[in-house]
This record gives C-alpha cells, sequence and structure tokens, in this order.
C-alpha cells in the first residue's frame, strides 16, 4: 500500500501522443494521396498525348 | 499503358493488414510505459519510420552504382523513387521525433548529435531534388543523381552511429547508449513485439510505396517520350 502512495504516476503526454500520430498518419495519408492523384493526371496527359498523336498520323 | 501486377495488389492488401495489426499493437497490447506515460507510444512509428528512411537512401545509392555501371535508366527511375519516399518517412521521423522530445524532454528541439546530423541528412536529400530540377538532359540527370544518390548516402551512417559515439541524450533502444541519454526504457516482451512487428510493417509499406513510385516514375518517363514524339 505504502509503495502504491510513493510511486509516481505516468507523465500525462497523452495530447502529446495524439500529436505524434496525428503527424505520422497525415503526412503518410498525404503522400499516398499524392502518389494517385500524379498517377491520375500522368494518366489524362499521356491519353491527351495519345489523341495529339493520333490526329497527326 | 501497363496493367496493374497481381502480385502489387496482393502486396497492397499484406501491407494494409498488417498496417492495422501494427496500429492495432501499439495502442491496444502495448503496455504504458511507466515514466513518460503514453508519448512514449510514438517511439514505435518514430524509429519505424526512421527506418523506411535509411532503408530507402541504402536503396538509392545502390540503385546509383547500378545506374553508373549500366546507364539503364530504370535505375534512376528506382533511385529517385527511393529517395522520395525516404525523405517523407525521414521527415515524419524528425517531426514525431520532436513531439515525443517535447513530451519526453521537455524541448521540441535541441542540437544533440542525433538531431543535428538527421537534420543534416534531410537537407542533403531535399539538395538531391533540387540538383535534378536544375538538369534539362534527362540522362545527365540521371548521372549527376546517381553519383549524389551515392555520396550523400555517407550521411546516413553517420546518423546511425552518432547516439553510440557521441555523448548526446538521445536514448538508443537496441544496444548500449550514452550516459547522458534521456527517454531511455526498458522494454518488456509486449514492447519488443510491437517494436519489431512496427519495423516489419514499415518494411512492407516501403516495397509496397516503392512499387507504386517506380510504376510512376515509369508511366512520367512513357509520358516524355510521347511527348516528344509529338512535338516532333
Amino acid at each position: 500500500m505504502l509503495i502504491a502512495i510513493l510511486q509516481e504516476a505516468p507523465a500525462e503526454t497523452t495530447g502529446y501522443m495524439i500529436a505524434g500520430y496525428g503527424v505520422i498518419f497525415s503526412i503518410m495519408l498525404i503522400y499516398i494521396a499524392s502518389i494517385f492523384i500524379r498517377r491520375r493526371n500522368l494518366k489524362r496527359r499521356m491519353a491527351m498525348l495519345e489523341e495529339m498523336q493520333g490526329k497527326q498520323e | 499503358m501497363e496493367s496493374r501486377p497481381r502480385a502489387l495488389t496482393i502486396l497492397d492488401i499484406a501491407t494494409i493488414l498488417l498496417f492495422i495489426i501494427a496500429v492495432g499493437l501499439v495502442f491496444f497490447y502495448a503496455p504504458m510505459e511507466a515514466v513518460m506515460g503514453q508519448v512514449q507510444r510514438v517511439f514505435y512509428f518514430h524509429v519505424a519510420n526512421a527506418w523506411v528512411g535509411m532503408l530507402g537512401f541504402l536503396v538509392a545509392a545502390i540503385a546509383g552504382v547500378a545506374f553508373l555501371r549500366t546507364s539503364n535508366r530504370k535505375w534512376d527511375i528506382v533511385g529517385l523513387a527511393a529517395i522520395e519516399i525516404s525523405f517523407v518517412f525521414f521527415f515524419i521521423a524528425i517531426a514525431s521525433g520532436s513531439i515525443w522530445a517535447r513530451g519526453s524532454w521537455g524541448t521540441w528541439w535541441t542540437w544533440d548529435p542525433r538531431l543535428t546530423t538527421s537534420a543534416i541528412v534531410e537537407l542533403v536529400y531535399a539538395a538531391y531534388f533540387m540538383l535534378r530540377q536544375g538538369i534539362e538532359d534527362p540522362d545527365r540527370r540521371a548521372r549527376f543523381g546517381a553519383v549524389y544518390a551515392v555520396l550523400s548516402f555517407i550521411s546516413v551512417p553517420i546518423t546511425f552511429i552518432s547516439i553510440r559515439i557521441f555523448r548526446t541524450i538521445h536514448p538508443v533502444i537496441l544496444g548500449i547508449g550514452s550516459a547522458g541519454a534521456e527517454g531511455s526504457f526498458d522494454m518488456t516482451p509486449k514492447m519488443l513485439l510491437t517494436f519489431m512487428f512496427s519495423l516489419l510493417t514499415f518494411s512492407f509499406v516501403f516495397a509496397d510505396l516503392l512499387w507504386h513510385r517506380i510504376r510512376l516514375g515509369s508511366l512520367a518517363d512513357q509520358a516524355e517520350n510521347l511527348k516528344m514524339k509529338v512535338l516532333e
């Protein structure tokens, strides 16, 4: 009982944990989204270029 | 246009499943650390992000050597893909480490050897993108990029060993750290399992993203070639 009273409780750092994982998940998500957006844009650009090439021929 | 390989879809699914399990382990399986409290949980993904960073820089250096030996453009695409992913993940490691430090050391940043060398690594690889942007000719850009990727990798092992050879407050999780380290803790078996599983998961994340990014790089190359044909 005495030991339990004397033992210090862990520091209250929940906010920092939430902030840490918020940063980790947000940046990962943005990066993954950027890959898919860039791919979609490239496909559109290629389709347009193929169309232009078709008109030239 | 190439179709999506079946193996990539399997890798996507495996990575997502591993990631979900890793998140579950971090928040519901690993016990709360007795001194630092909840912020210690940041450590699992913080280290895993740094691992992806260092792994990718190594892959880029190897791709750089392969390009210089073969002059095959596919190695340039691999190198660029690996550096881009690692740059992002290493940044996440620095940012999450800063948040952990605030909760643990009471400061967002300190010019400690590990933090300083990490910041240098990030800046060195930021310069890689600037270098590429400044070169028009694709072959010359690939050659300069390969040389830069090989040379800049020197900064990575220096960062890795910095906490083992210099007096630092950054804790060493595996092995013996500096006497002045703050925020060290003894890993319980559950913590160790969560840590190892996070490293495995992020290795899968890296492999999966690398594959996607290489496909994107190849597509960009095709688009560039097609543009040249149309303009001729």
